[in-house]
């Protein structure tokens, strides 16, 4: 490992790419629902691959995690640290 | 109800045991309800809130009867939503008037086991007895994921059973296993901290492990949903497509009901006159032929419609495309604070905004479900219709401008309208409250081919919630406001028709000092209180006022009456009236019920009738200045 690895979040990623999931930020706001952990619960885990298929332009992005897809609005997926691929 | 349930009686023998079906969302559960219970269902909600709760009940091949509850669908037994605090607390046992279970029953979707088993190994640590049905396993198998059950069951520690909800007899290997378990009595829960005591990681590693001892994908067939997906979400193609949809259902909407509604129009008449010629002359006739049949048969005929909408929107969750368009329009709904789930109810209402409030239960956050209860009767609801054929065609004159009909145009705009009209108001609440943004983390499913038997059972349930709404709350309705146009009669020495005597002429006549300057006269005026009962019956109300006998020929012979004595302001001050008026009692009482608040009804009702007040004003002076009356 001689490169750092260059990290980024899912909001960032274009259609059809790629990439691991390393870590989720908690989401600032309080009360309603605890979006870091269902998005662990729909799994989205440090480790797992994951794969953006649609986005619609400055709207929510298709993501395909496991073998379910989920519709992510794009604050929900900057909580998304990633190594893209 | 009325059924005595036999209380825990003398023997172990006697005793129904409770088991519940707990599974994620789109994981065939409530296939496999229908599927084991067949039509022994009951339908209600959980007490205190709007979530439903089904209940049916079934009878093993060795003849033990099995009482079964289908949660709703839940990610995690760490609740987020309503739906999800349900499931959580009967499975837990706290929900109070719920009995504790005998076993739960897990079904997950065999092709996605990556995300069920989470929630399995969740509910494992509460101890109940459990039993898994790996539910589509035929897709599984014809897309190469090949899963050993007996590995699975020996590394979950419960019985697993492949069933196949959609298909007859898909349900035989989990009977065939119910009856090798023993109920006895129901066991008590472990506490719910139980579940926290593994972190979530923990449980992904081991539903991974699991996964590797006993699933083996052999081929890779490709994913023909995600082929389907590169061009239904599609940047360009996606919105055309979606639109083309909405345009089609628009289409049959308003095309295909005619037949229908015709027969019942028809029907109500011919009934009416036959038992009107029963009674004979005299106030008990006037109150069941008039108020009653009349007043029935005058909300019985959207039936057709509702239905007509619901097959298409039933059909398009079916097959999984409803997620897609709520993907496709969230950006558009968060612009003006709105969920993209909004779009189902919101696209409910143009048929009628009650089943429209009541779709809106799918919209998990409160506050952005509350929005969409306000918005939903802005929508242009097929009652409005007889009263907007009524005006634009008395009105508006019917000629060609450029490719376009008048008549047609201004119909658009009233549609128009109300669209922008709702999402203004959506806006205004946005900026209003301290507005956060939502989470979505909505699931697009696999696509799958409809199932006819689902569609049908579901298509009757609508029919039959309307049903029993027509035969409750609005015929109760339909009476008051009989009794209201009827009571006190008119004066032997009567210049006006007998309802401007009557209480709700009174009323009528009081509310013109505040009508007048909108442009309404008396008549207008009077016909408006009954109208509160539901929209068209105004175009009624009219005829009663201007003393034209009833009958199909009501609209026909108005038109040209009203075209006469009013002026061309008064008209289109009505037309913007009926925009935002909420001339709906029974959408102010389904408001309040889901929202579990009158309050929010008669905010709607304030709100309504403001910007109704507001339009109609607008509307009068400008034509007036324009025509220069």
């Amino acid at each position: 490992m001689t490169q750092v690895p260059s990290l980024t979040t899912l909001d960032s990623l274009k259609a059809g790419q790629s990439a691991t999931v390393i870590h989720l930020a908690p989401h600032a706001q309080q009360g309603g629902v605890d979006v870091q952990r269902r998005l662990m619960e729909l799994g989205f885990v440090p480790g797992e691959r994951i794969r953006v298929l649609k986005r619609v332009l400055g709207g929510p992005l298709a993501v395909k995690v496991g073998e379910s897809t989920f519709a992510l609005r794009r604050f929900e997926a900057a909580l998304v640290s990633i190594k893209p691929e | 109800m009325g059924v005595m349930e036999p209380q825990a009686s003398s023997q172990a023998t006697a005793r129904t045991p409770l088991i519940a079906l707990l599974g994620n969302p789109n994981c065939g559960k409530t296939a496999l309800f229908n599927r084991l219970t067949g039509s022994r269902q009951k339908v209600a909600n959980y007490a205190g809130v709007t979530i439903e709760r089904k209940e049916g009940s079934f009878t093993s091949p060795a003849g033990q009867r099995f009482r079964v509850l289908d949660l709703p669908g839940a990610y995690s037994l760490n609740a987020q939503t309503p739906d999800e605090g349900i499931t959580r607390d009967v499975v837990a046992g706290l929900r109070a008037g719920e009995a504790p279970l005998d076993a739960v029953l897990c079904v997950v979707n065999a092709t996605n086991l990556r995300l069920n088993l989470r929630l399995v190994l969740e509910l494992r640590r509460l101890g109940l007895p459990m039993m898994l049905a790996l539910n589509m396993v035929d897709v599984a198998k014809k897309r190469g994921i090949e899963i050993d059950t007996a590995k699975l069951s020996q590394e979950l520690g419960m019985p697993v059973v492949e069933t196949i909800a959609i298909q007859s007899g898909g349900e035989q290997a989990l009977l065939a296993e119910l009856d090798r378990m023993s109920f006895d009595a129901p066991v008590k829960a472990k506490p719910l901290s139980a579940i926290d005591e593994v972190p979530l990681e923990e449980t992904q590693r081991e539903v991974r492990r699991i996964l590797a001892a006993a699933v083996s994908t052999t081929k890779d067939t490709g994913n023909l949903t995600e082929k389907i997906d590169n061009v239904v979400l599609h940047p360009v193609a996606g919105p055309v497509i979606l639109a083309a949809l909405m345009f089609v259902i628009f289409q049959a909407v308003f095309s295909w009901g005619d037949l229908p509604i015709e027969l019942i129009e028809g029907g109500m008449t011919a009934f009416g006159e036959a038992v009107g010629n029963l009674l004979g002359e005299g106030m008990l006739h006037s109150l069941i032929v008039d108020g009653i049949i009349a007043g029935v048969g005058s909300v019985l005929v959207f039936l057709p419609q509702i239905l007509i909408l619901f097959f298409f929107i039933l059909l398009l969750e079916d097959v999984g495309y409803l997620p897609r368009a709520a993907f496709l329009l969230d950006r558009i709904m968060g612009s003006v604070g709105l969920s993209g789930r909004a779009f189902l109810p919101l696209l409910s209402s143009f048929a009628c905004a009650i089943p429209g409030v009541m779709a809106a239960r799918t919209i998990q956050n409160p506050r952005d479900r509350l929005v969409t209860i306000m918005i939903a009767p802005l929508m242009t609801c097929s009652a409005r219709l007889p009263v907007y054929a009524l005006l634009i065609a008395a009105f508006i004159p019917d000629r060609a401008v450029g490719f376009f009909n008048l008549q047609g145009l201004v119909l658009f705009v009233l549609y128009f309208a109300g669209i922008v009209s709702a999402m203004a108001v959506a806006w205004f609440m946005k900026r209003r409250s301290e507005y956060k943004q939502q989470a979505l983390m909505l699931e697009l499913p696999a696509y799958h081919w409809p199932q006819p038997g689902a569609l049908a059972s579901g298509l009757l349930e609508r029919a039959k919630i309307f049903l029993m709404r027509v035969g409750t709350l609005i015929l109760t309705m339909m009476i008051l406001l009989w009794v209201l146009s009827s009571f006190p009669g008119a004066p032997a020495d009567a210049t006006h028709p007998p309802i401007y005597y009557s209480v709700a002429g009174m009323i009528g006549r009081a509310l013109e000092v505040i009508l007048a300057p909108i442009g309404f006269n008396w008549q207008i005026a009077i016909a408006l209180v009954p109208g509160m009962a539901a929209r068209e019956v105004a175009v009624g109300a009219l005829g009663t006022v201007y003393a034209l006998s009833g009958g199909d020929e009501v609209g026909d012979a108005l038109a040209p009456m009203i075209a006469q004595s009013w002026s061309l302001a008064t008209g289109l001050a009505l037309l913007a009236w009926y925009v935002y008026a909420p001339h709906c009692l029974p959408t102010l009482a389904t408001v309040a019920r889901e929202t579990g608040s009158r309050k929010y009804a008669w905010i709607m009702a304030g709100y309504m009738f403001a910007l109704a007040y507001v339009a109609a004003f607008i509307v009068y002076r400008v034509t007036l200045a324009i025509t220069g009356a």
